[in-house]
């Protein structure tokens, strides 16, 4: 894992300290709130509708159990005592007091953990494969690029104030674990066909009230040139996003203009003068080898790929087999595991998480995964390096946190956004309505017969609970000041990405897990083989879904 | 009818206007007629009250079942608190008022928070 260096310190101790200042001369009066608003923005502070809302960055996913111990003593100490996980990997704290979040930046800062630039219209928090080390996808560590556009993004001074915020997401494996389409820039790492390491980029992808999917600007960009390349594709955002039109500022709305081969073609010129005036543009070898250093292999432990005791506890525990079936995945080395534990409880508020289970998921990501913890876009955490004897007490632990529900890509893991609960800009709730169907789901029997199937659900059109790309989606709005819910089919935010398409007219609250469970009989009564939702949907498409929501209506 | 709220600057709790302060509970909060220049003349005194609130703003309120209550469904999440913590929020305290709100079902914009975003 990266640690700070002192100038990784040094800068996001200043930061803190002037954030002070600011929230003094707020509090004094000395500047307006319209003058104080961008500055709270730029480290990571909303105003809510209950209180403040701190947004902490977690670079990439990764922590180790002391950040997630000092998160858990934020959330002890000057929160409600929990906090929740984002879809882009960081954590929100929604009961905060303007006047404490000074001291809460000074406690993230001697973990080296900050919230600068989780908003604002500049580079925010790089994500990236949750299974980054740990799987055998991948052909390079996405965690080393991701860590370099960190430290690259971080206080930009020419991409500070951008037309609008802007996304990175990196993943180094096939199986896309990081919605890399629907980010403003996806990175795939892969080796071409003379075995050279490089990316793939695809711009101007992205969700919100104009979704699309990011197309791909160039198939081999050489991983060196990754600081350059992506100063060339900010600089052509920079110039011609636009800045007069809120809705249509992000890169999304411009490579769509321009046409994905125009935008290509303006990047490239844009690199080339890069290239040519600038030769400092891209990290000399020395720096990325500095910070390849510390992401270097683990000390796996030489192990026989099967575990007497991991069987046997399969075979003589059916709920432990259940978990290993939906929460344990495959790993790199012989004799390991990747553990998923799920935030969804049935009944619970999906990504949120008590300072006690912090505390407990820090003591057994250090016990049993070389502390080493990840977060995922999905509001799961993921225990990368378990050794698959240690599976079963690593289970037994979870069980006692309430952090065993083994229900991972299933119908009740479902992605929520915070919605009109607490969020200041949303038009409905979003988490009763994960509630009520992960309650209409409890059935594990059923939930596994079902297979894989994504709800995903926002409260409003800017779609952070990612609804574009559900399989099925759902967004609340408002109708007339009531809320109501529009279903979509069909999205996926995986490595087969593609946008949802409107099902029919919204629906009331209480219809929607009626609805759903609709969807799901006629998808099993259509299914083929070992299809799931997904594929069966891509086959026969919307007619008969709409028929069976919708035919009581006609 | 009427009532002005607003969010506390150093602590960012949802409080109403009462005789020329500020009170946490919706059940405390002055009630204005909706023709009382009174309410807008309050509203213009919280402008002028920038270390103290943030975004003042009126909001429509209607008798409901058990009591008055704001219209829309986000001022009355906001007089509560979050509907899946229960204890969180001033819901946590209990009492005739919070039911008074919990009971009201009318449905409207806020019209309150649409006449801010107009302003800004």
């Amino acid at each position: 894992m990266y640690r700070y260096d002192s100038i990784d310190k040094a800068i996001v101790e200043d930061r803190a300290q002037e954030f002070r200042g600011q929230v003094s001369r707020r509090l004094t009066g000395e500047i307006t709130e319209d003058q104080f608003k961008q500055m709270r923005l730029m480290n990571g502070l909303y105003l809510q509708l209950h209180a403040y809302m701190l947004r902490v960055a977690i670079p990439y996913g990764s922590l180790n159990s002391r950040q997630l111990r000092r998160l858990a003593h934020i959330a002890r100490t000057f929160d409600k005592g929990y906090g929740h996980f984002t879809t882009r990997q960081n954590m929100q704290f929604h009961w905060i007091k303007l006047a404490q979040a000074p001291d809460i930046l000074d406690s993230l800062a001697e973990v080296d953990l900050h919230a600068i630039q989780t908003s604002g219209n500049c580079i925010r928090n790089v994500t990236a494969d949750p299974y980054a080390g740990a799987t055998a996808e991948e052909v390079d560590d996405p965690r080393v690029w991701s860590e370099v556009l960190r430290q690259w993004s971080t206080l930009h001074p020419e991409f500070s104030f951008l037309p609008r915020k802007f996304k990175f997401a990196v993943t180094a494996a096939e199986h896309d674990r990081a919605a890399i389409r629907v980010h403003d820039i996806g990175l795939i790492l892969h080796r071409n066909d003379e075995g050279e390491l490089g990316f793939e980029v695809a711009v101007g992808g992205g969700q919100g009230r104009t979704p699309y999917l990011a197309p791909t600007i160039r198939q081999h960009l050489p991983a060196g040139s990754l600081l350059s390349y992506s100063q060339a594709i900010l600089r052509v955002y920079n110039r011609h996003g636009r800045r007069d039109n809120k809705f249509k500022a992000r890169i999304k709305i411009l490579v769509a203009a321009l046409g994905a081969e125009e935008f290509a073609r303006q990047v490239e010129a844009e690199w080339a003068r890069i290239v040519a005036e600038q030769p400092d543009a891209d990290l000399p070898a020395i720096e990325l080898a500095r910070i390849r250093g510390a992401f270097t292999p683990m000390n796996f432990e030489t192990l026989p790929p099967r575990s007497a005791a991991f069987d046997a506890a399969k075979a003589g525990d059916r709920a432990f087999a259940r978990f290993v079936r939906n929460n344990v995945k495959v790993h790199k080395q012989a004799g390991y595991a990747v553990v998923e534990i799920s935030l969804k409880a049935i009944g619970a508020t999906p990504g949120d998480i008590s300072a006690e289970q912090m505390d407990a998921v820090a003591d057994l990501g250090e016990r049993y995964s070389l502390d080493d913890i990840r977060v995922t876009h999905e509001q799961n955490v993921v225990l990368p390096h378990v050794k698959l004897d240690d599976v079963p007490a690593l289970y037994a632990a979870l069980e006692a946190a309430g952090l065993a529900s083994a229900n991972i890509g299933l119908i009740s893991d479902i992605i929520a956004c915070p919605g009109l609960d607490y969020c200041a800009l949303a038009n409905a709730r979003a988490i009763p309505i994960a509630q009520s169907i992960a309650q209409h789901f409890a059935d594990q029997d059923r939930a596994e017969l079902i297979g894989e199937l994504k709800i995903k659900i926002s409260g409003c059109i800017n779609a952070c609970g990612h609804h574009h790309v559900g399989h099925i989606g759902i967004l609340g709005v408002d109708k007339k000041g009531e809320e109501f819910y529009q279903l979509s089919l069909g999205g996926s935010g995986a490595e087969d990405a593609s946008l949802a398409s409107i099902l029919g007219p919204a629906l009331p609250a209480n219809r929607v897990p009626e609805a759903v469970d609709q969807i799901v009989e006629r998808y099993l009564a259509l299914r083929q083989g070992e299809e799931r939702f997904l594929d069966t949907f891509r086959r026969v498409g919307m007619a008969p879904f709409k028929e069976a929501v919708y035919a009581e209506a006609h | 009818m009427k009532v002005l709220t607003a969010n506390r600057l150093t602590d960012g709790e949802v409080v109403f206007w009462r005789g020329g302060h500020w009170v946490e509970r919706f059940a405390d909060a002055e009630i204005f007629a909706a023709d009382d220049p009174a309410g807008q003349g309050a509203e213009a005194v919280a402008l002028g009250q920038p270390t103290v609130v943030v975004e003042p703003y009126l909001i429509d309120i209607a008798e409901g079942p058990a009591g008055v209550a704001p219209v829309s469904y986000r001022e009355r999440i906001r007089a509560l608190g979050p509907t899946n913590e229960p204890e969180h929020g001033k819901q946590a305290e209990g009492g005739a008022a919070i039911e008074a709100l919990l009971a009201a079902t009318g449905a409207a914009r806020s019209t309150g928070r649409v006449d801010l975003i107009r302003r800004k």
